[in-house]
């Protein structure tokens, strides 16, 4: 059975991270996904040195389920290609640097086909003073937008999230807003969306401006995220955890501290931080008291530190690095991962889609295409004759 | 009337907390009728887990996380409400609750409930860990998932240690836009089939969704994210670097195009073609080397002076901004990606204005409710309608 948006056709004309990442949600939901690549391919497929074959594995990860062409997009039989392709399709996703051609514009494909939803990424926004600059700056957005006041140390050089989150959230912002769009064909037709990293990563942080508007007090959001050192889990002897004492009583700590062997803490001179203080980051002073509770931490394993504090009425969880997350017993339950053929590559494990629709299942489609892999399917399928596919060949309009 | 591409849309918002809340608020900014159910008698500072600062005694996560929504009290543990709350269910298009595996179910809002109730209802359940499995019963919240999904994983700086991030909410409205989106699906696969169906959303799969990327490199090829600082984990340079006057640019060089044009910028074209720096592959494996010939370079001119002539070359450059800055930022404002609110118990609060521009059917943002504020209203239209149904018996009974 096909997914949710089985039925719907989707041409992508971007590359990176965000346009890619888009699309294979939409695949992952059961969408129909031609990629289109300029002769050189997306650049993600040559990627850091983390690749699996020639191939990035970044490509592979923001590009499975997806039929793939490859054509110039400056020639005008490439033009004439895409325009007939995209006459037939429900969406469009695009972006800043990928073709500049007229005729790959809203104004002009809107009119091809009215129905059509045309959603186009870009850096910062489609007005104001820095709409056209160069696009595919993922540090850009998330220096600009997430500013130094949430990672790094302060007064340091900002940190960047080593996930590209400006990308990410850009992405997950466009699928959201194209299905709505879609939603609402039938009585508004097809249209126009504007979605920026920039803005993704403002949105994001709403609950900041919000305290910021005039609160009673101020020092800090939430956690107190301006006046603390980088938070990095409180560390125990073969790893860290995050704890919160939160929601127990003064006797379940007492107990916790007998529990933890910390007779030693009543002399100790933040000890009266530590009385106010409920672990996991959350107040104002844990900066100050986390010595104190990982001189006891560090007498017990991950585990026994989250058995003992668990059983004590806190909250407490490892904090994993990606090898932990995936033997993590619960993720393997719910099928975090899952595992995809990728020809040429073999067995490739990615992270499956986040959704569970009992009606209409959402499942990955299949591996990453080549480069120009479906060339002749996708043009066939468009009413290309096999002598004018050739042409298009040997006239350099088609890559590979 | 809404003209946003939800007009008609009518949610039945049971949510808590963020995660919940903020998919809803989605879902409004997009033009759906969210009513938001909240408890009777509630505590002001408490809501919204009570996240400081509170302004006027509220705390800020409730005002931020039910933006776009009218509120309605309900008991869910009273018969009376409950009688309210399925009346409501049959003319509702989605149901939406936070809670952990089993409570929808005490409360009587199961699914099987729901289905019967209204067969066409988009239901979706939003859980910390999944439905089953050794974790499903533990508290879900922001921290924790950054801490399970390996979120920190590669940030921070190289001699240092993973860094959570502090502004802690990510997680929490990853997940609820994740949640939104399945909605959505889910509405329009009932166009197509006429029917409404179930769709779970957990935190764990959806913080791990959010690193499909990384994750997907680390299992294609072994390789945990190095911290790098500001370091990008696959392209160089792409980093921040200190200025002759002090000041950070941020400098992404990302395809063989923006390389030249750097090249030429900063006046060494032959480094272009050097072999060790050729293709970015090269300049990820020797990019101590690079930064080391990139760091004098950059710190010979003032900031502004990489900004003009980089960006006119075509290479993405930019610089951290703080509240100050942005909030009166032509960027900013011209795009509505910070905005103000007028809210009657609040004052003027500013939000994020949702990052997408939809040409026909815009979207919009307004005050949260008081809890309960429309209780009355509500109340009043389910009288109308009940009204409305016994009208044709009643005609026929005279």
């Amino acid at each position: 059975m096909g997914g949710p948006l089985e039925g719907l056709r989707v041409v992508e004309l971007a590359e990176g991270v965000a346009g890619p990442y888009c699309a294979q949600e939409l695949s992952d939901a059961g969408a129909d996904v031609i990629k289109v690549e300029k002769p050189g391919g997306d650049r993600t497929r040559g990627w850091g040195s983390r690749k699996r074959g020639d191939v990035g594995v970044a490509f592979l990860s923001a590009n499975r389920g997806k039929r793939g062409i490859a054509l110039d997009p400056d020639s005008e039989a490439g033009v004439e290609l895409l325009r007939k392709l995209i006459a037939g399709a429900d969406i469009v996703i695009t972006d800043a640097g990928w073709s500049a051609a007229a005729a790959l514009q809203y104004d002009s494909l809107g009119e091809l086909n009215p129905q059509l939803v045309y959603c186009r990424f870009s850096e910062y926004g489609k007005g104001g003073p820095w709409a056209d600059q160069p696009p595919y700056g993922e540090l850009v957005a998330q220096l600009a937008g997430d500013g130094t006041g949430s990672l790094g140390a302060i007064g340091e050089p900002p940190v960047r999230m080593a996930t590209d989150i400006a990308g990410m959230y850009a992405a997950i912002y466009a699928v959201m807003s194209i299905c709505a769009a879609v939603y609402a064909r039938d009585e508004s037709g097809g249209q126009r969306i504007d979605v920026s990293l920039f803005g993704s990563i403002l949105v994001m942080r709403s609950t900041l401006w919000v305290a910021l508007s005039n609160p009673d007090e101020w020092w800090g959001f939430h956690l107190d995220s301006y006046i603390k050192p980088p938070d990095t889990g409180y560390h125990c002897k073969d790893g860290a955890i995050y704890f919160s004492l939160a929601r127990t009583g003064p006797e379940q700590r007492e107990q916790l501290y007998r529990e933890l062997g910390m007779d030693w803490v009543e002399g100790d001179p933040l000890f009266e931080l530590v009385k106010i203080d409920t672990g996991g980051g959350g107040g104002r002073y844990s900066h100050l008291a986390r010595p104190v509770w990982e001189r006891a931490l560090a007498n017990f394993t991950v585990d026994e530190a989250i058995e003992i504090t668990r059983r004590y009425g806190g909250w407490a969880y490892p904090k994993n690095d990606y090898e932990a997350l995936v033997a993590e017993a619960q993720a393997r339950h719910v099928g975090v991962i899952e595992a995809v053929e990728q020809p040429g590559v073999g067995t490739l494990r990615q992270v499956a889609p986040p959704w569970d629709f009992e009606g209409t299942p959402a499942a990955i489609q299949g591996p990453a295409p080549q480069l120009g892999e479906h060339n002749a399917a996708v043009l066939a399928e468009a009413g290309y004759s096999e002598a004018e596919i050739a042409r298009l060949r040997e006239d350099g309009v088609l890559a590979s | 009337m809404s003209n946003g591409p939800l007009a008609g849309v009518r949610v039945f918002d049971l949510t808590m907390w963020m995660v919940g809340p903020w998919c809803s608020v989605q879902l409004g900014a997009l033009g759906a009728e969210v009513v938001h159910i909240e408890q009777p008698d509630v505590d002001w500072s408490t809501l919204g887990a009570g996240v400081p600062p509170l302004i006027n005694g509220t705390s800020v996560g409730y005002i931020a996380w039910n933006m776009n929504k009218r509120g309605l009290s309900l008991g869910m543990k009273s018969p009376e409400d409950r009688t309210v709350a399925y009346e409501l269910l049959k003319t509702s298009d989605v149901f939406l609750i936070n809670m952990t595996p089993g409570v929808a179910d005490r409360l009587g809002v199961g699914y099987d409930i729901v289905s019967e109730i209204n067969p066409q209802i988009v239901y979706c359940a939003i859980t910390g860990w999944g439905e089953s499995g050794p974790m499903a019963l533990l508290p879900g919240a922001d921290t924790p998932a950054q801490y399970v999904t390996g979120f920190a994983t590669g940030t921070g700086v190289p001699d240092g240690d993973d860094e959570i991030n502090r502004h802690f909410t990510q997680m929490d409205a990853t997940s609820g836009n994740y949640a939104a989106q399945a909605i959505l699906m889910g509405l329009l696969a009932r166009k197509r089939t006429g029917k409404g169906q179930r769709i779970h959303v957990s935190m764990l799969r959806a913080g791990s969704a959010l690193q499909s990327v990384r994750i997907g490199e680390y299992l294609g090829s072994g390789h945990q994210p190095q911290r790098l600082g500001s370091g990008s984990q696959n392209t160089a340079p792409d980093r921040a670097y200190v200025c002759a006057d002090g000041e950070l640019l941020g400098l992404s060089v990302t395809s063989e195009d923006q390389w030249r044009g750097f090249c030429e910028v900063i006046g060494q074209p032959e480094l272009a073609s050097d072999p060790r720096f050729a293709v970015n592959a090269d300049r990820v494996d020797n990019r101590e080397e690079l930064d080391g010939l990139l760091e004098p370079v950059l710190a010979g001119m003032v900031r502004d002076y990489w900004l003009m002539h980089l960006n006119r070359a075509g290479v993405p450059v930019g610089y951290p901004m703080t509240w100050a800055e942005l909030r009166h930022h032509a960027q900013v404002l011209e795009n509505d990606y910070i905005v103000p609110v007028e809210t009657a118990a609040w004052g003027q609060v500013w939000t994020g204005g949702p990052p997408w521009q939809l040409s026909e059917t815009p979207a919009r943002m307004f005050s949260p409710p008081m809890p309960g504020e429309h209780s009355q209203q509500i109340l009043a239209d389910l009288q109308q309608q009940r009204a409305a149904a016994e009208q044709p018996a009643a005609a026929r009974e005279s």
